[in-house]
């Protein structure tokens, strides 16, 4: 499987250099970055936004596993928005002259990357698992509106002017093998952030295994504490 | 319930009255950042985007400062578990916001008076520019309410408390410094229309920030 997929990125890559130059670039043959670059925020929001909905079965159910599976969502549509970013720096500089342009855009996908990293702030300081899984996934739930809004009303409100195109795909400016590359690439990003997202839940359900025989075995006899201590015991609040 | 919101609600104005730490902390620190905004721009003419930024910018960190206090202050005292047992999540939450939401209007009355004293800023429209107000303070308590909970059980909860309400509250300060621009812009260079546009879509996230909140809260203060 893995082989396979190290095999479709290297053929997809070299094929990436092979089709012809965009036109309408200022540098094409170093707009492929467009190619790494668009998939990014379309999968980043989709893991955001099922990372939210598994908060969310998290706050219904109270069952840890669905924490776990919101966390990795969390941390890989993190990644692809730190890709984003990156990708997006690059295209910027080669295309438009700055690093930096302070386009609408990279800004507020700027406060996205800010609002999600204040959800890995909060996890991090919190001891409790429960109360972590809990507080975070509020926040998760709490910081979709923003998100949203930063990521698709906020471009398009009037007045607001950006480098970035509001409909170069619908309006047929990507055509073509340079649109086939970009499907391909997408699809692809698509299998390699399933694949990560299986291990890292399969790992993050592991850790709560070993957590609950590390709890069991602390309570059974094999390491019991002596009769004069008196362990605190967790007391639902719930009626 | 509607008892439950009420009592919360005596609670904290009694509470406050009490003390006047958190009325005079915000307000102190209102008047600094207008008092500042003013030392930095006195020889400038400052064109409506600037102020609508600057007031922006002096509301939001007035709110982060003031707000999260009325939850954090429950865990610090200790009080917070018997509230748990005496109150709905539901009436704590619209007690304290709307507490939050009387402390934050009359945050942004002190503020706009001295911005509007201090930086000789004239005004084109002022329903445009209540409605702007009014929708962010909306937002604002609805929002750093939520946010105090969430930080309650943390370390280091009143520095997290703000790092989490500013990414949350930084789409509502764009929509409020569109709004307030347009409001403050004398020379009539911005559509009147979009400015409402902005007002109106701020008061709506307000009020959904504060109904969506109340679930939320409950969420976090039963566990």
């Amino acid at each position: 499987m893995k082989y396979a997929l190290a095999l479709a990125v290297a053929l997809v890559t070299v094929w990436s250099f092979l089709v012809p130059d965009a036109v309408g670039f200022q540098r094409p043959e170093l707009a492929r970055v467009f190619f790494w670059h668009f998939p990014c925020p379309i999968l980043a929001t989709l893991l955001l936004i099922i990372g939210a909905w598994f908060s969310f079965k998290f706050q219904r159910t109270g069952d840890l596993r669905w924490d776990v599976r919101a966390v990795a969502c969390m941390e890989l549509g993190y990644i692809f928005c730190l890709m984003t970013m990156a990708t997006g720096i690059i295209f910027s500089k080669v295309q438009w002259g700055a690093w930096w342009q302070n386009d609408p855009r990279q800004t507020s996908f700027l406060m996205v990357l800010l609002i999600y990293a204040a959800y890995f702030g909060l996890r991090g300081a919190m001891t409790d698992d429960v109360k972590r899984a809990s507080n975070s996934g509020v926040y998760a739930l709490s910081a979709l509106l923003p998100m949203l809004f930063l990521t698709f009303v906020f471009p398009r409100l009037p007045g607001v002017e950006s480098f970035h195109p509001n409909e170069s795909i619908m309006q047929g400016q990507i055509k073509g093998q340079y649109a086939y590359v970009v499907v391909a690439v997408m699809v692809l990003m698509a299998w390699l952030s399933a694949w990560m997202y299986r291990i890292r839940v399969r790992a993050g359900i592991l850790e709560l295994k070993l957590e609950e025989m590390a709890n069991g075995l602390e309570n059974g006899s094999g390491d019991s504490a002596g009769s004069t201590v008196v362990r605190p015991v967790r007391v639902s609040r719930e009626s | 319930m509607k008892a439950g919101w009420i009592a919360i609600l005596r609670k904290e104005i009694k509470s406050e009255l009490r003390q006047k730490s958190g009325l005079v902390t915000t307000l102190l620190f209102g008047i600094f950042a207008v008092i500042t905004i003013s030392f930095a721009t006195f020889d400038l003419a400052i064109s409506p985007q600037l102020a609508a930024g600057l007031l922006g910018v002096a509301m939001l960190f007035s709110a982060i400062v003031g707000l999260p206090r009325v939850i954090l202050v429950e865990e610090e005292q200790g009080t917070g578990d018997l509230l748990r047992l005496l109150a709905q999540p539901e009436d704590v939450f619209w007690g304290k916001a709307i507490y939050n939401l009387l402390f934050m209007v009359a945050t942004t009355i002190a503020i706009s008076v001295l911005f509007f004293g201090f930086t000789h800023m004239g005004l084109r429209n002022l329903p445009l520019l209540l409605l702007c107000l009014s929708g962010a303070c909306m937002a604002y308590a609805g929002t750093v309410t939520l946010c105090g909970a969430l930080v309650a059980h943390a370390s280091n909860r009143t520095a997290l408390a703000g790092v989490l309400a500013v990414p949350l509250l930084l789409p509502l300060s764009f929509m409020a410094v569109s709004g307030l621009r347009v409001a403050l812009d004398v020379n009539e260079a911005f559509n009147l229309t979009r400015g409402f546009i902005s007002g109106i879509g701020l008061v709506l996230y307000g009020a959904a920030t504060l109904s969506v909140g109340s679930y939320l809260f409950a969420a976090v203060w039963k566990r």
